[in-house]
């Protein structure tokens, strides 16, 4: 199968480990892996803030660079519901309408991509550690992805697995909101590191780098031991 | 009291908010129950998806007629003997009850708990026509006597414990016993019913009215409601103008799904639906009776990409779903209608102005879009706002706008994208401490204030993923 | 009677909605899903009593389960549980049929007040129900899947009954059970269709009053009756 990675700016930029991974994983389970390097971001940050005019910039790049791929494939569940918003967005104009459905239509979210495309739910991994997972809200309430990740952190070897209390609230990131509101976002990711605090974990997991950077760095802030780690990372782990 | 409280800023409201340990406490394990109790109520069913499209369906239909069914309505009140009246604004609203009272020669008016009447100020408009009214639901009690504006829509006085309760029933009421729920309730029942027998006006809201027949229907818990429009000679109900069905087999269904929202149970203690005046021969219930139908800016919305808006309940299911709302509290939006469906409908109904900051102040979770019953996508509608303050009525920060201008032209230009991959981590270098950042410069100290920003990956994927191409075909 | 600024009014509404008015032939679509018809689908009448119990204890109200025989004896007992001094029932056709209205005639023989609403006295049904102990009345439809009884108030039947007394009991023919709301709105929607006047007041009720405005603090009997029972009856 033929998959063109979506690194995602926050993976490209940030957290390249995660972005090694999505690679290795997808060669792994036979995928044959490109990387269009016309890509930018998705476009999320100024569209959700309200700019749309900014956005579109962004958006057409990424459906030039997409083009003619099989299978577009990214490891955050609210980059890739973006690109699900396309079609929306380009309605009505005759240049893009069509690139953006298309775009919509092959592409996935990592775990949604190796349990829903390909069918497997377990990629071989072994991970010693008791381990919580955050399910991000685009992925879960946009991207409709909620199974995927756990059918696949089940079956790592090793791995123990403990519930997030609440775990479907939101950790306050919110991109932009994050700035924009610090004082209420700071509010939101102190109740989530309490929680991830209370699970007595060691690892934090999750399949939003956004968040869990919010997360991340209130943890540490706070003094908090608890590592985060991006379920790729997880999945690719030997 | 009109749709705005306060006239604090948004900030104060929300530091305010924040520092009060009690109301979030209060509000966070109702928040807890009442999510509980909707999940609870809609797992029994087991096709609560269908219930909501149902809803949706209905609503919207609903909408797209709403001219037909409002005529309809008006025709079936008016032949059970009631009057019909269309305020476009609150002041003809309230102009018009005033001068049914004021024919009456009506001294005391008993409410049952209604949100359009907060909205179009009505109270206090009948109190400076010289009214007595008094607020029969426990809740809206509670806050009339302590002149404090409602925080919930549903559980009105969420923000209140009970010492505060029991010292407002001991300074207004001569109340002295403790401070126990049932010994407060029982206060109140008592007091009450005093005003129940003597008023010669009973005022409602209305949950649903039903175009067919002219009924409209109250969904309470308290029994306050039925005392209102029992008791008291005359009764005028006051609607929005989109609170209706078309028939009473949709009004089984958006009840159904209002009680399961707004509380998790399958009716609430009473569903009442009332029609026109008494019947011949019957006590109870009014001789005169008065429909009330408010514009007050809804019409605005139709026909615009926030119809939907319109298709609101009043359950409060994104409140009580709205982690924003949970930390600080519904005071915090400035306006009657708070939590999610507030930061949409404010705006809608009273401008820009003073609430532009409500549509920013969600994390675009869409728990409250998960949560809605008849299925608005208010997180949707909240982007949609901000298109409007930015574009519209230019009112973004000019630091904002031009942050967004470099946004633009870095996402469009791989090459200018490359190089910021490159030069992010030697950027941030005199800043970066340990790989992490704890006092970030310029637009990324609200970011650091509140939590550590990673220090960038030495090298970006893509520079990574270069060099491994170059070993693969080395 | 009187319709005031209505023309202006649903005018503006229907040109925001781009389009002129509609004041005829409005028809309402079939919905795509009917979810509302499932609930308890095929079930008997001994399961929906079934339901029905169960639910009561979710609504803090007893469940009574009885023959018309034995009516008189379930009713006497709930009503020296409450304590009934004052007795104020409805006007119904059904009294007789249940033979109440001699039990209620012996009731006052042994000292009890009972008032059974008579609407000629006018105001004077209300005084009375306001301090009476008990309000009693038959349930016109049974919602088992809510737990709630259906009354269709009338001259006969005041809206004070079920609400002014300190408790309230409903008599529930087992004939009036149906699944849930969904089966009573359809009659009524279907009578109103034919003409039917529908009733002043159709009252849902659900077991006795309650709040939860005090810290959500679920408190029991407020502004309504605070105790209630319901006593289903096998039909006669």
């Amino acid at each position: 199968m033929k998959v063109s990675l979506f690194i995602t700016c926050l993976c490209d930029i940030m957290s390249s480990d995660v972005g090694k991974d999505t690679v290795e994983i997808l060669e792994k389970v036979g995928c044959e892996v490109d990387f269009p390097e016309l890509q930018t971001c998705c476009g999320q940050p100024a569209y959700n803030s309200g700019y749309l005019k900014e956005s579109k910039g962004s958006m057409k790049q990424m459906l030039r660079a997409f083009k003619d791929s099989e299978y577009v494939v990214g490891p955050s569940g609210s980059c890739v519901a973006m690109l699900h918003e396309y079609p929306h967005i380009f309605k009505g104009d005759p240049n893009w309408e069509e690139a953006a459905k298309d775009l919509a239509d092959k592409s996935y979210e990592l775990t949604q991509f190796l349990v829903d495309v390909m069918g497997i739910t377990d990629v071989g991994s072994n991970f010693e550690g008791r381990v919580t997972y955050h399910p991000s809200c685009h992925m879960t309430r946009l991207l409709g992805v909620k199974d995927a990740p756990m059918t696949l952190l089940e079956n790592v070897k090793g791995l123990e697995f403990v519930e997030l209390p609440v775990k479907e609230d939101c950790c306050g990131f919110g991109g932009t909101f994050s700035v924009k509101n610090p004082v209420i976002s700071e509010q939101m990711v102190e109740e989530k590191t309490e929680h991830v605090t209370e699970t007595g974990a060691e690892y934090l997991v999750g399949g939003d780098m956004g968040c869990l950077m919010n997360i991340g760095g209130r943890l540490t802030r706070n003094g908090k031991p608890v590592k985060v780690l991006h379920i790729a990372n997880i999945l690719n782990y030997q | 009291m009109s749709i705005r409280i306060g006239t604090n800023s948004f900030e104060h409201r929300v530091q305010e908010g924040i520092k009060n340990d009690f109301m979030r406490g209060a509000v966070s394990s109702a928040q807890g129950r009442f999510r509980s109790g909707r999940l609870k109520a809609a797992e029994e069913l087991g096709n609560w998806e269908d219930w909501r499209t149902l809803g949706e369906e209905i609503r919207n239909h609903t909408m797209e007629n709403l001219d037909f069914y409002l005529q309809q309505l008006s025709d079936q009140v008016s032949k059970r003997g009631g009057n019909v009246f269309f305020a476009e604004t609150a002041e003809e609203a309230n102009d018009y009850i005033q001068n049914v009272i004021k024919k009456k020669n009506g001294k005391k008016v008993v409410k049952s708990k209604s949100m359009v009447t907060e909205e179009i100020g009505l109270n206090e408009a009948l109190e400076e026509a010289g009214s007595e009214v008094v607020e029969t639901d426990l809740g809206e009690w509670i806050l009339q006597l302590d002149e404090d504006p409602p925080s919930h829509i549903v559980t009105p006085a969420l923000h209140k414990n009970k010492e505060q309760i029991r010292e407002t029933f001991a300074a207004k009421k001569g109340y002295d016993k403790t401070d126990k729920p049932e010994e407060l309730a029982l206060f109140a029942r008592e007091q009450l019913r005093k005003d129940f027998l003597s008023a010669d006006i009973g005022i409602t809201g209305c949950n649903f009215a039903v175009a067919e027949s002219g009924a409209v229907t109250l969904v309470t818990n308290e029994g306050n409601a039925r005392l209102v429009t029992s008791l008291p000679d005359t009764q005028i109900s006051v609607m929005g103008m989109e609170r209706l069905v078309p028939t009473w087999e949709d009004l089984e269904v958006l009840v159904s799904l209002l009680t399961r929202s707004a509380v998790g149970q399958k009716l609430t203690s009473y569903v009442t639906s009332l029609t026109g005046t008494r019947l011949e021969g019957e006590v109870d219930g009014p001789e005169e009776f008065h429909l009330v139908i408010v514009d007050n800016g809804r019409s605005k919305i139709l026909g615009t990409e926030f119809q939907s808006a319109l298709h609101c309940i009043r359950c409060a299911a994104c409140i009580n779903a709205c982690p924003v709302y949970r930390h600080v509290g519904g005071h915090s939006y400035g306006s009657i209608y708070p939590g999610p469906i507030g930061a949409v409908l404010t705006p809608l109904l009273d401008g820009y102005d003073d609430h532009k900051e409500l549509p920013y102040a969600s994390t675009l979770c869409a728990a409250c879009t998960e949560a809605c019953p008849v299925k608005i996508p208010l997180h949707e509608h909240l982007i949609r706002h901000r298109q409007i303050i930015v574009e519209r009525e230019n009112k973004a920060p000019k630091a904002e706008k031009l942050a967004m201008k470099g946004f633009a032209k870095w996402g469009s230009s791989p090459a200018a994208y490359k190089m910021s991959t490159k030069m992010a981590r030697t950027a941030l270098k005199p800043w970066t401490k340990e790989e992490k950042i704890e006092n970030g410069p310029g637009p990324m100290k609200a970011w650091t204030d509140v939590r550590d920003f990673p220090a960038p990956s030495k090298q970006s994927f893509r520079s990574w993923y270069k060099t491994r191409k170059k070993g693969d075909e080395a | 009677m009187s319709i005031q600024n209505r023309e202006a009014f649903l005018n503006k509404l229907a040109e925001n909605l781009g389009r002129s008015r509609r004041t005829e032939g409005v028809e309402r679509p079939k919905w795509s899903v009917s979810p509302q018809w499932e609930v308890f689908k095929g079930a008997t009448q001994d399961e929906l009593v079934d339901v029905l119990e169960e639910q009561c204890k979710a609504i803090h109200t007893d469940f009574q389960k009885t023959s018309t025989a034995d009516l008189e004896n379930v009713l006497r007992e709930t009503i020296e549980r409450y304590e009934g001094n004052a007795i104020i029932a409805a006007d119904d056709e059904r009294n007789a049929e249940y033979q109440l209205d001699t039990y209620y005639q012996q009731l006052e023989a042994e000292g009890v007040e009972v008032h059974i609403w008579d609407a000629e006295k006018g105001k004077e049904n209300q005084v009375f129900a306001e301090r009476a102990d008990v309000g009693i009345t038959f349930s016109d439809a049974t919602l088992a899947e809510s737990g709630t009884v259906t009354l269709f108030n009338n001259k006969g039947n005041g809206r004070s009954i079920s609400l002014l007394p300190k408790t309230y009991i409903a008599i529930i023919p087992k004939s009036t059970i149906v699944p849930r709301i969904t089966q009573a709105a359809r009659h009524i929607h279907e009578a109103n269709q034919q003409g039917h006047e529908v009733s002043s007041c159709v009252s849902f009720i659900t077991g006795p009053s309650n709040s939860a405005d005090i810290e959500m603090n679920l408190i029991v009997g407020v502004h309504g009756p605070t105790k209630v029972t319901y006593i289903v009856v096998e039909d006669k």
